[in-house]
């Protein structure tokens, strides 16, 4: 190996590592939004945003459809979950970093429906995977169920 | 008086209609996976839990105890379309596999590839994660490490077959997801691998 070979290679390895550090940093997406129908939106650091495909998630973000709307998304472990109409769901967790042993998701649904497939979390640790309502916690076994929070 | 011999009446005829009139507002349904398999949820309420495990089966959400009963095919359609027709395309993983002692994949796998592509390409809004893994051998941060520089090989691959999109991530799970369960320091080429997924 050269010289100019060998520090190739370290600044390729200090890159990785700044990406290693990047993939961890809060601000990174979690998720993204992927079907949308009405109006639905998504309240992310109090900025109320059109939920279109391709919209970035955060943890802590927040859904909400009218009357019309509905919304459907995917997480970073393939949780897949949507919402329907008259619907507000709130992102309160998302830790998706197996190589750390760090794995939480934990959703709110405030009111209306959803529909809720779990990922890669709820099978490494299911018990770190909680869908709560007002009145109620689901603990999650790797399936795939229907929750209406009527009010 | 009247009322009193209502309520008796209607304790030994009505039950159903009773039982009806006080049906849960809020309430989990477990489905069947897209796998038809079915998982399990476990519902806990202020003083009681219900486990359901059956497919169709409801537990009550504002009951302190859930209680559990059946839903038809067609309510489940009335109160869920919306939410189920907002479901979004299953993720599509394609998990990719290397040449021992390297980070060159094998051919089969090199040949994936476009694959990878088209389904990026059929997607509205596509992202995309490229997780590296590795076996259980050696150290748990020499394998954290070594998954993302497998990881970092499949982006590279990827790119220079000509996938163009944003949203792409490269991370390593290290030893921390396997594929196939082992006990620490266990080669397992099925453990080393790359999984691509495209959501």
């Amino acid at each position: 190996m050269t010289l100019l070979n060998r520090i190739a290679c370290l600044l390729w390895i200090c890159a990785a590592g700044l990406m290693a550090t990047n993939a961890s940093a809060q601000d990174d997406p979690i998720g993204y939004v992927k079907t949308h129908a009405g109006a639905a939106f998504v309240v992310s650091a109090g900025q109320s945003l059109e939920a279109v495909p391709g919209l970035a998630l955060r943890q802590g973000d927040v859904l909400r459809t009218g009357d019309d709307g509905r919304l459907g998304l995917t997480l970073l472990d393939n949780t897949v979950m949507s919402i329907g109409p008259n619907a507000e769901m709130v992102i309160d967790e998302y830790l998706f970093e197996p190589g750390k042993e760090q794995l939480g998701l934990g959703v709110s649904l405030l009111r209306g429906t959803m529909q809720f497939i779990s990922g890669v979390i709820a099978k490494l640790r299911p018990e770190a995977v909680k869908v709560k309502t007002s009145t109620g916690t689901i603990g999650v076994r790797g399936t795939r169920f229907l929750v209406n929070a009527g009010n | 008086m009247r009322s009193a011999s209502f309520l008796r009446i209607a304790r030994l005829v009505l039950p159903a209609v009773v039982l009806s009139a006080c049906a849960p507002k809020s309430w989990v349904v477990l489905m069947p996976n897209e796998d038809g398999s079915t998982g399990r949820i476990i519902v806990t309420g202020e003083t009681g839990q219900a486990e359901v495990a059956e497919a169709g089966v409801a537990a009550s959400l504002d009951s302190p105890t859930p209680e559990t009963f059946k839903v038809t095919p067609y309510r489940i359609e009335q109160t869920f379309g919306g939410a189920l027709e907002a479901e979004p395309m299953a993720p599509a993983v394609f998990t990719l596999y290397f040449e021992v002692g390297g980070a060159r994949l094998t051919a089969e796998s090199e040949a994936l590839l476009p694959a990878v592509l088209a389904e990026a390409a059929s997607r509205d809004a596509a992202d995309i994660s490229i997780v590296g893994h590795t076996d259980t051998t050696g150290d748990p941060a020499d394998n954290q490490a070594l998954g993302l520089l497998r990881a970092s090989f499949v982006r590279d691959a990827l790119l220079a077959a000509g996938l163009r999109l944003d949203r792409i991530s490269t991370e390593s799970h290290g030893e921390g997801n396997l594929l196939v369960a082992t006990p620490d320091d266990t080669p397992e080429a099925y453990n080393r691998r790359v999984e691509v997924v495209v959501r």
